[in-house]
């Protein structure tokens, strides 16, 4: 089996890759061993929301050229200010197509709360969290309500409402607390406490139940001019879940991230696969990369293992497998590696140094700056220090960045994934190597 | 004592994106999910085997979590090993019936035109589920009047003139419901020069496995095993199968959950579609004729597991002039014998509706899968025939007029 280029890891830098490779004519295969990240992510995409000193950034663009200057290792410097606002555009015209709208404050960044009550300057975010309308109708009303679901485990109103005024943007704002109910809708055993973002989503998606929990929704909310919800507003009929429910409760309604499973990153999971689906690319699920096969300083092609024997040959190779959480990073007692191709990292030797004495704190961990070490055109280095020509690396493998720190998780992801694209597509095109 | 080889629960991070993929609990609240039943309640059930939850039983053991787990947790087999060592357990009649294939397609293929007959009478399926609670609604595949393996032995000395061959395992359903299916890929193969090899096989072991019979379907293994291994030799021939759940047994529950040694065989298994393919790309590609159909494809829930599907399609995209549409893949709800129970017939329904929708709103001229449960499934609730991949190729290259469009 052979393809023009194979993506391992199916997040949301691989996917991104694997979208505009497929869209350009070329034959791509995704291998993912289970569900990406995205299913513990906030759904919004983060661009660059802090500066060193842990200020906001406001324009995420203009600051850019500058930001690129002092960190000339960082995957931005990559990629270029051009391609960085292509890729952008391109991911939210991909996810267009697929009836999932996302959002921006033009080029600016703009808040949205977490699951910690906490605000947070993001870039991107779908539009039942962040539109130009739900802003203009949260200046407009002071007062606004915090509902929940009775039982619901994953997320806190208590926490977040004592959280709120501590924030600048809610200061001096009426905040109203309530929950509903599920129970008289549950038609089995099952106890509310049992259910999960998805299970709410579900109940969302029958108009009869809609019908109801819109009903006490509005009740608890008294006059407040905007109700925040947990986001479980439906997973697959998204779009007509959140335009019914606001019609039925007659004000603006907008979602705030839960904690996993993430409906909101699975939104953009499934309309990241179906539009790759749609553009003919093959998804191979469950499986997990091996090794790589090298043929005169090149790859050739990767063995997984369902396929076993079988080598899946590909023109171009790119490496989206994620940082220590997914498994592209392994950190044992020997060090830390890269486990398909035992690539060349970037990681600072003493261990004291990896992770600082607070779990939460502005200057975040070392740790998330390590990863695979690249050229500029994102090729890495195998272990002798050969550089491999044909095979890219993108996404949270890479080292030089910290996304938590920064607030650049997802903007780096989309920004390498569509860059490496790129740079497989111009060579198919000059080499003519594409199609056996 | 705690099994220390067996550990993979310990690695579950409690993300629920099983539950969230979850068939089952998609459609009902009465399956607290994989999750829950399977790495959750098994460190409890390690301490105390009593605390066993009765909602196991609603795995239909499709293995859909283990696609999705981003942990490498065996979820399937951590609920499908607690049901069957469940000591509270008892077999009932219809589960020993549903599970013992070979037994019930020996008795069904030498009174086949009764059994087919009276198996679509009213009555007597209501007198079934009020007596063994199998479900009176479902459809019961119908059975040949001879079963394959008649066949193929006497195909034997035709066989021994090709220089290679491959051993074919064609399972219960080729066995005693759709020996056409056998015949096909005898035909296939031949044609590529291929000689074609069966062995004295029994049940690959899945309805017993599925049925909480894990000894039974041990012995099943060690036959099977000793037979194949036994025709492999020291030779290095393939051992192929068309049925993704037989496949699924023989290249992976034999070794991970039925704990079998299975040297000799492991690295022979392959699905006849992933050995086609290869074959074609080797540079044999037989000429194909055109065929003007449009057809939908269901990928079958163990051949994704296994990650097969990928071969199947590349097959099919060979076939010329054959305009072949990808259904999202989705469970169709069957799970082998699953669905003919009573108390999951209405799960299983609701399961497959998305499937059903697909398939309906593409009106395609056939449907084609490699599980013979899926068909069984889709042309229960659709008005689509459904055919094996083989089938398809079969036509194309011209073997034999089989494939009847226009209905099933």
């Amino acid at each position: 089996m052979r393809f023009d280029s194979i993506i391992i890891g199916g997040g949301i830098a691989g996917m991104t890759c694997a979208i505009r490779c497929a869209e350009k004519g070329l034959s791509c295969a995704v291998i993912s061993s289970g569900m990406s990240a995205l299913h513990f992510a906030s759904g919004s995409i983060d661009l660059l929301g802090r500066f060193p000193s842990d200020s906001v950034v406001t324009n995420p663009f203009d600051q850019m050229p500058d930001f690129i200057n002092h960190n000339p290792e960082h995957p931005y410097a990559r990629c270029g200010e051009k391609a960085i606002a292509d890729s952008l555009q391109y991911f939210t015209d991909q996810l267009q197509q697929q009836s999932l709208q996302l959002c921006n404050n033009g080029r600016q960044n703009h808040f949205h709360l977490t699951t910690y009550g906490t605000l947070t300057p993001t870039y991107l975010s779908q539009k039942s969290v962040y539109s130009p309308e739900l802003e203009k109708a949260f200046f407009e009303n002071q007062k606004m309500a915090l509902i929940s679901f009775e039982g619901f485990r994953d997320f806190h109103v208590p926490l977040i409402s004592a959280n709120l005024p501590g924030q600048t943007l809610f200061q001096n704002r009426q905040v109203t607390t309530g929950t509903v109910d599920l129970s008289p809708l549950i038609r089995s055993q099952k106890n509310p406490h049992e259910f999960r973002s998805i299970d709410i989503s579900r109940m969302l998606e029958t108009d009869e139940d809609l019908q109801k929990i819109a009903d006490h929704i509005n009740e608890l909310a008294g006059d407040a001019g905007i109700i925040g919800l947990p986001a479980c507003l439906g997973f697959i009929h998204h779009a007509s879940v959140y335009e019914k429910l606001q019609r039925l409760v007659g004000r603006p309604v907008y979602e705030i991230p839960t904690l996993p499973p993430s409906i909101l990153g699975m939104r953009l999971d499934h309309a990241l696969k179906t539009r790759f689906s749609n553009l003919g690319g093959v998804f191979i699920a469950g499986d997990k990369v091996v090794r790589g096969e090298m043929q005169s300083g090149k790859l050739s092609g990767v063995y997984t293992e369902n396929h076993g024997k079988t080598l899946l040959k590909a023109g171009s190779v790119v490496l989206a497998s994620g940082s220590f959480f997914s498994g592209g990073l392994i950190s044992d007692s020997a060090g830390i590696r890269e486990p398909v191709f035992n690539l060349d990292l970037t990681y600072e030797k003493d261990r004291k140094q990896w992770a600082r004495g607070l779990f939460f704190q502005p200057e975040s961990h070392q740790f998330l700056e390590f990863g695979v070490k690249t050229n500029e055109q994102l090729n890495p280095f195998d272990s002798s220090g050969h550089l491999i020509d044909n095979l890219y690396c993108a996404g949270a493998i890479l080292a030089g960045y910290n996304p938590i720190r920064e607030g650049s998780g997802g903007g780096v992801a989309i920004s390498t994934g569509y860059t490496a694209a790129e740079m497989i597509i111009g060579r198919t095109a000059s080499t003519g190597a594409a199609r056996p | 004592m705690i099994n220390l080889d067996n550990i993979s629960f310990d690695h579950c991070i409690k993300c629920t994106v099983c539950t969230v993929y979850c068939p089952v609990a998609r459609v009902t609240h009465l399956y607290p999910g994989p999750k829950f039943s399977g790495p959750d309640t098994e460190r409890l059930r390690i301490k105390n085997p009593d605390l066993l939850d009765d909602s196991l039983k609603y795995c239909s053991n499709c293995k859909r979590c283990e696609i999705v787990c981003p942990s490498n947790v065996n979820i399937a087999d951590i609920i499908r090993l607690a049901s069957a060592n469940n000591p509270k357990r008892k077999l009932s009649l219809r589960d020993l019936i549903l599970s013992s294939t070979d037994l019930i397609g020996q008795i069904a293929t030498r009174t086949a035109v009764i059994v087919n007959w009276t198996m679509t009478l009213s009555p007597l399926r209501r007198f079934m589920q009020l007596i063994l609670g199998l479900s009176h609604e479902r459809a019961f595949p119908k059975y040949a009047s001879s079963s394959f393996s008649k066949w193929a032995v006497r195909q034997t000395r035709a066989q021994e003139i090709y220089p290679e061959k491959v051993i074919y395992f064609h399972g219960c359903y080729v066995n005693y419901n759709n020996p056409d299916l056998g015949k096909s890929v005898v035909q296939v193969l031949n044609r590529l020069n291929i000689g074609v090899v069966t062995t004295a096989e029994k049940c690959c072991g899945i309805p017993l496995i599925s049925n909480n019979r894990l000894e039974e379907a041990k012995k099943h293994a060690r036959h099977n095993i000793d037979v194949l291994k036994k025709a492999v030799g020291d030779s290095d021939m393939k051992i192929l199968l068309t049925s993704s759940s037989c496949c699924l047994a023989l290249d992976h529950e034999y070794k991970n959950l039925l704990e079998m040694d299975t040297t000799g065989i492991q690295g022979q298994i392959e699905l006849i579609t992933k050995f086609l393919y290869e074959t074609f790309e080797q540079g044999e590609t037989p000429s194909l004729k055109p065929l003007r159909l449009t057809v939908a494809y269901h990928a079958p829930c163990h051949l994704e597991h296994m990650g097969g599907v990928v071969y199947t399609v590349e097959l099919l995209k060979k076939i010329p002039g054959l305009n072949l549409k990808l259904l999202h893949s989705e469970c169709c709800g069957i799970s082998g014998t699953y669905g003919f129970k009573e108390e999951n017939y209405a799960i299983s329904q609701a399961i497959g509706q998305n499937l059903f929708d697909q398939i309906n709103d593409l009106k395609p001229d056939l449907v084609v899968t490699d599980c013979e449960t899926c068909k069984w499934q889709i042309e229960f609730n659709t008005v689509y025939q459904v055919v094996h991949p083989i089938t398809l190729l079969a036509e194309a290259m011209g073997c034999q007029n089989i494939l009847k469009t226009g209905g099933k």
